[in-house]
């Protein structure tokens, strides 16, 4: 067998085996879109009106929800699939701190003037993320050990 | 390694559920409170206005019928006119535990010489002032609520129209006559004391006389005030002060002729 040969079957043996995983993390992702979607579609009427600006926030969540889900998806069996958990639970960190205002919500309605503060519960929050973060860090370090090496 | 990765695990389980319970407890807390037709409530409030003070005294109860304890409630109230704050108060902190009632009134009082002194015309000009309202609680020490709202409401002055007229000597009697009369727009009652001061042109004190006012709200004051002045000091013309309560709500010049 040449070696233009050998450099095809592995391309091929490749594509056989990314293909399904592709697939696979697709219909997860598409999945998870389509009920993040739905939610949305339930609540966002009230919302919309009392908070303008959740949706946009909603759109950036969803996005980069269905993107870590389908990298996380697709990279299984590697590395890069707990580098990518760690990177969602920071961006869950930063979204949440970002999002809520650093736990004060303030509304406007009719003549009114509401202010919501929650910071426990965002620290709460955080936290979870922390330790999200810190189990990716441990899970990456039990893979790396428990890989064969070249 | 596996083991700390499943302790790690089964603890965002039970923060997760922590944090997503809270909240909606919390939620159905206030609900519980909220549906109840009697949970908060003010009572008649009394007003009065005696001795340059003015006192508001509003009982409320707060009936917690929720899971968590209210706290640190807060009500503030800022008025103000032509953006000036003339007034600002603030309840004390309180507290509600659950499944607790709490009787309580928010009392406030304020001396209407410092009033006065941020703007004059409330005592005698009826106007609109500007009320400014904030609530202020937590609920299970973890969550802040507030509301405020900005409202005017019209002030009644409760010396609407104050005139001093038919200011006149009466030779036979060595006294002056003068006529003051004003109506009593505000809510309350009108309970002091009154001090009328004559002055010649050069400013110097040549007689006064002091009385004692009890005017109902909406009610007209009509009174005939004799002073007996210091006939030597006496000009054709001069200037008359009224205070009420040391403070000075208006000054007028008069003609003795």
């Amino acid at each position: 067998m040449s070696e233009a040969e050998v450099e095809d079957m592995s391309v091929k043996e490749l594509l056989r085996k990314s293909i399904p995983r592709i697939f696979r993390a697709t219909v997860v992702a598409a999945i998870v879109g389509a009920c993040l979607l739905f939610s949305w579609l339930l609540f966002s009427a009230p919302l919309v009106r009392l908070y303008p600006e959740s949706q946009l926030l909603f759109t950036i969540f969803t996005w980069a929800i269905v993107f870590f889900t389908f990298s996380i998806r697709v990279t299984d069996g590697t590395i890069l699939k707990y580098c990518f958990i760690i990177g969602r639970a920071f961006f869950l960190a930063m979204y949440i701190i970002y999002a809520t205002n650093g736990g004060i919500l303030e509304i406007d309605f009719m003549n009114f003037h509401f202010s919501i503060g929650f910071i426990p519960i965002l620290s709460l929050m955080v936290l979870l993320s922390l330790l999200a973060m810190a189990k990716g860090v441990l899970q990456a370090i039990e893979f790396t050990s428990e890989s064969p090496k070249d | 390694m596996r083991q700390v990765i499943r302790t790690l695990n089964w603890t965002i389980i039970f923060l997760t559920v922590t944090t997503f319970l809270l909240p909606v407890t919390i939620g159905i807390s206030l609900l519980r409170i909220l549906e109840q037709p009697n949970a908060i409530g003010f009572k008649e409030p009394t007003v009065s206005f005696s001795n340059g003070t003015f006192s508001l005294s509003a009982p409320f109860y707060i009936n917690n019928t929720g899971y968590y304890d209210l706290s640190d409630i807060n009500v503030t109230i800022l008025i103000g006119r032509n953006n000036t704050t003339l007034a600002a108060f603030s309840s004390p902190l309180l507290n509600v535990p659950a499944g607790t009632t709490l009787n309580s009134s928010y009392d406030l009082s304020f001396d209407i010489e410092k009033i006065v002194s941020k703007s004059t015309e409330l005592l005698t000009d009826d106007t609109t002032l500007n009320l400014s309202i904030s609530t202020f609680f937590e609920i299970a020490y973890v969550m802040s609520l507030g509301v405020s709202t900005n409202m005017t409401t019209s002030w009644g002055a409760p010396f609407y129209n104050l005139t001093v007229s038919e200011v006149s000597w009466n030779f036979s009697t060595q006294e002056f006559t003068v006529v003051l009369s004003f109506e009593n727009h505000a809510c309350f009652t009108v309970n002091g004391t009154i001090l009328l001061e004559m002055c010649n042109s050069r400013s110097e004190l040549i007689g006064l006389i002091e009385t004692c006012l009890d005017v109902p709200s909406d009610s007209l004051f009509h009174d005939v005030l004799k002073l007996t002045v210091d006939r030597s000091k006496m000009t054709d013309n001069g200037i008359i002060h009224i205070y009420f309560e040391n403070v000075q709500i208006l000054e007028e010049w008069f003609s003795s002729e």
